[in-house]
């Protein structure tokens, strides 16, 4: 780890810190799941000993058309067919392990034990979600601590940088120029800051007046690029699931189209609002926060996009015929969670590939060519930089696209984990042969507790999609382990009510106000003595 | 007074490690490092010209390199050249367990390049263009140069009058918490 921050700055290591903390989150998930829902369901497949039963089956006649869902399963297959299959994640990857269609509402019971499949694979999910939110704080904690302790982003006290900033220990003439450079550009930066803060404070009314109103133009000109983006995975989504069974590799194209939509969308819109940010004239500070929070914001909103396009579909908002008879459009989606997983799944694979095929193809080609001809071309061009937040929030995006995911695609973790893991060890290989380092960079962005409240945005669009899916739609009814519920989330109150009796009025007890009303008032306390703590010891670290 | 000689007597050793903030293990390395500074034919002299200090792989690519030869040395020459005693003090003051006063001490002598006990603006300049780099396209414009030293004397120079004395540059230094890590050199 210390030869990247010796090489390459201290944003570079963050991110490699930060993109091995997600690998070991993934690996973890892998397991809690594995453990909860995956294990138990290869058992009770493979033992048929056990008793199997539904839960309060709700079997209204006349719904058995609702039922019906054949995973279209072939013996044996010509070659390419396999390898399509396993790219868009149908045939015989749709009823397997992978999808949520597989899995039974299997309640297992036999002599003491008694195993609750649905209610384990909603239990799980949602401790899942809980579990990725604690370790990120914990380590949004940990960083916060290292930061206050080596008072970071003192930016703007000039002395300070210019006496304690040169590093002795810094050895060689390559690290040394890197940091020259970087000081030299912190000092530029801070410079330019203060100058364009005393020229605004200088100018006439009717300047300000012009400027505020280009910048407003410019917003709206930038949020109608991104809202173009947005229509353009709408329709590309409603295209693509109304090729399902498309042959070949047309076919392959047509369910792959939303995937490539959205990666076109995350190279094109930034590059552009770069260019309109020229315009702005902000300060370079801020330049690079708003481009930032703009690529965040196409990122994650255009998964929400397809998302809801994929819902819209499903519980067909406009064309109420199809849903009157199941209450979910069963004609087109026979299973519609096996559908979302696959959708998530090829998300995942695609970015996978499509970074990969950067490296090898622009990447690698691009430093032969600077280094072994010498042209003002080549000279311009230069070898890559390593920008850090472009990087990161590509791996955020992979991340939420999994938490998506999680629900209908259980053994999407161990795919990202995989895909990260190879990720880390193939972005260390470009790192240090095809890239320089960037020169340009702002404190604040590469610090590891920017990348991971950007992950915990990522986080909230993800748990707002579980809870839409668990409490909104109706599950399907032909396969999955809660096919004979209304709601997903109705096997917990159906469960509780199976508790004894001391039990129920115990829960009970802590929901109601006699319990929850006494343990805020408390928590409050706890709260106002930690802020009044921190506060002592802000004060202290200032006199030391 | 400092012994060329293969071994260091062990009395010496001791009286060096209470002298310094070196511990044993550094002096003797200190020591064998000094020494191969020395080539043969110099067998009988006792100080190191300043080119061949300059040639240690800590200090080769240190922008402030010269001024820190310049700082420890005790020659009457005025030529950079150290004994073995400057070279141990040059450790002793850059080491891990030196205090804070000792090394703001000897970064403000660092940083006096013209060695009138103050930094003024001539010193300022000259400082931040070893931290920005020595070559013409690495250096800061005369204006944003003029910008940067007022801002700093602004900040810094409590008493108004146009330099940061010894006292004041502390001041500074005690309230960053990483200087005393970034101010070390370790064999």
């Amino acid at each position: 780890m210390a030869t990247f921050s010796g090489h390459f700055g201290g944003g570079v290591q963050s991110y490699f810190m930060f993109l091995r903390f997600l690998v070991v989150l993934n690996f973890l998930s892998f397991l809690l799941i594995a453990g909860f829902i995956l294990i138990p369901s290869i058992v009770f497949r493979s033992t048929s000993n056990m008793t199997v039963d539904s839960t309060g089956c709700v079997c209204v006649s006349g719904l058995e058309e609702c039922r019906v869902y054949d995973p279209n399963l072939q013996g044996l297959v010509v070659f390419y067919q396999y390898f399509l299959d396993l790219l868009s994640g149908t045939g015989f990857m749709e009823y397997s392990y992978m999808f949520y269609g597989y899995y039974n509402n299997t309640v297992a019971e036999s002599s003491g034990f008694h195993y609750n499949l649905p209610l384990a694979y909603l239990l799980t999910s949602v401790f899942y979600f809980a579990f990725c939110l604690i370790c990120i704080i914990t380590r949004m904690g940990s960083a916060l601590r290292i930061a206050v302790a080596t008072g970071s982003g003192a930016a703007g006290s000039y002395s300070k940088m210019v006496f304690t900033g040169w590093d002795f220990g810094c050895q060689g003439d390559r690290a040394t120029q890197l940091k020259q450079k970087s000081i030299h550009y912190q000092l530029q930066v801070d410079l330019e800051e203060e100058r364009l803060q005393k020229k605004s404070l200088s100018l006439t009314l009717g300047q300000t007046v012009g400027l505020c109103s280009l910048r407003i133009f410019l917003m709206l000109v930038s949020l109608a690029l991104i809202g173009g983006a947005f229509f353009g995975i709408f329709k590309a989504t409603v295209f693509s699931q109304a090729q399902v069974g498309a042959e070949g590799i047309l076919g392959l194209f047509w369910v792959y189209l939303p995937s490539i939509v959205i990666t076109t969308g995350n190279f094109v819109v930034p590059f552009m609002c770069d260019q309109i940010a020229l315009f702005e004239r902000y300060s370079p500070s801020t330049t690079i926060i708003m481009a930032l929070f703009r690529s965040v914001f196409l990122r994650m909103i255009s998964l929400g996009v397809l998302l809801f396009t994929l819902w819209s579909q499903i519980t067909c908002f406009k064309d109420s015929p199809k849903c009157e008879l199941c209450q979910y459009n069963n004609k087109e989606y026979p299973c519609w969670e096996t559908r979302v997983g696959q959708e998530m799944y090829k998300l995942a694979l695609f970015d996978f590939l499509i970074t990969i095929a950067m490296l090898i193809l622009v990447e690698f080609p691009r430093r032969l060519f600077v280094d072994h001809y010498s042209c003002a071309l080549t000279r311009w061009v230069g070898r890559q930089e390593f920008l850090v937040p472009p990087n990161v929030l590509g791996q955020v995006y992979g991340q939420t696209v999994v938490w998506t995911g999680a629900l209908f695609c259980p053994l999407l973790p161990l795919i990202n984990t995989l895909k990260f893991f190879i990720l880390f060890y193939c972005k260390k290989v470009t790192l240090f042969s095809n890239c320089r380092p960037a020169v340009k960079t702002f404190r604040s962005t590469t610090s590891i507790i920017f990348f991971l409240v950007v992950l915990l945005f990522g986080w909230g669009i993800a748990l707002v999609a579980m809870i839409y899916s668990l409490a909104q739609i109706h599950p399907s009814m032909s396969c999955g382990p809660f096919r004979s519920l209304t709601m997903m989330w109705s096997i917990v109150p159906n469960t509780f009510y199976t508790l004894s009796l001391t039990t129920q009025d115990f829960i009970f007890y802590m929901g109601s106000q006699a319990f929850s009303i006494p343990l805020f008032i408390f928590s409050c306390v706890v709260l106002c003595y930690v802020a009044a703590l921190a506060a002592v010891y802000f004060d202290r670290r200032k006199w030391k | 007074m400092g012994t060329t000689a293969s071994q260091l007597g062990k009395d010496l050793l001791s009286e060096y490690q209470e002298l310094t903030f070196l511990t044993k293990q550094e002096i003797l390395l200190a020591h064998k490092r000094f020494s191969e500074l020395l080539s043969k034919e110099d067998r009988n002299l006792t100080s190191v010209p300043m080119e061949k200090v300059l040639s240690l792989p800590e200090l080769k690519s240190n922008p402030f390199r010269k001024r820190i030869c310049h700082v420890f040395s005790t020659s009457d020459m005025k030529d950079g050249s150290l004994t073995f005693e400057d070279f141990l003090d040059l450790l002793s003051a850059f080491s891990d367990s030196a205090t804070l006063e000792i090394k703001s001490h000897y970064a403000f002598r660092i940083f006096d390049f013209d060695d009138d006990g103050t930094l003024d603006g001539g010193d300022l300049e000259k400082l931040v263009n070893c931290l920005t780099g020595e070559t013409e396209d690495t250096r800061l414009t005369p204006e944003e140069m003029r910008q940067l030293i007022s801002n700093i004397l602004e900040e810094s120079d409590i008493d108004k009058d146009g330099t940061v004395n010894l006292s004041e540059f502390q001041h500074v230094i005690s309230r960053s918490p990483d200087f005393v890590s970034s101010f070390k050199i370790v064999l």
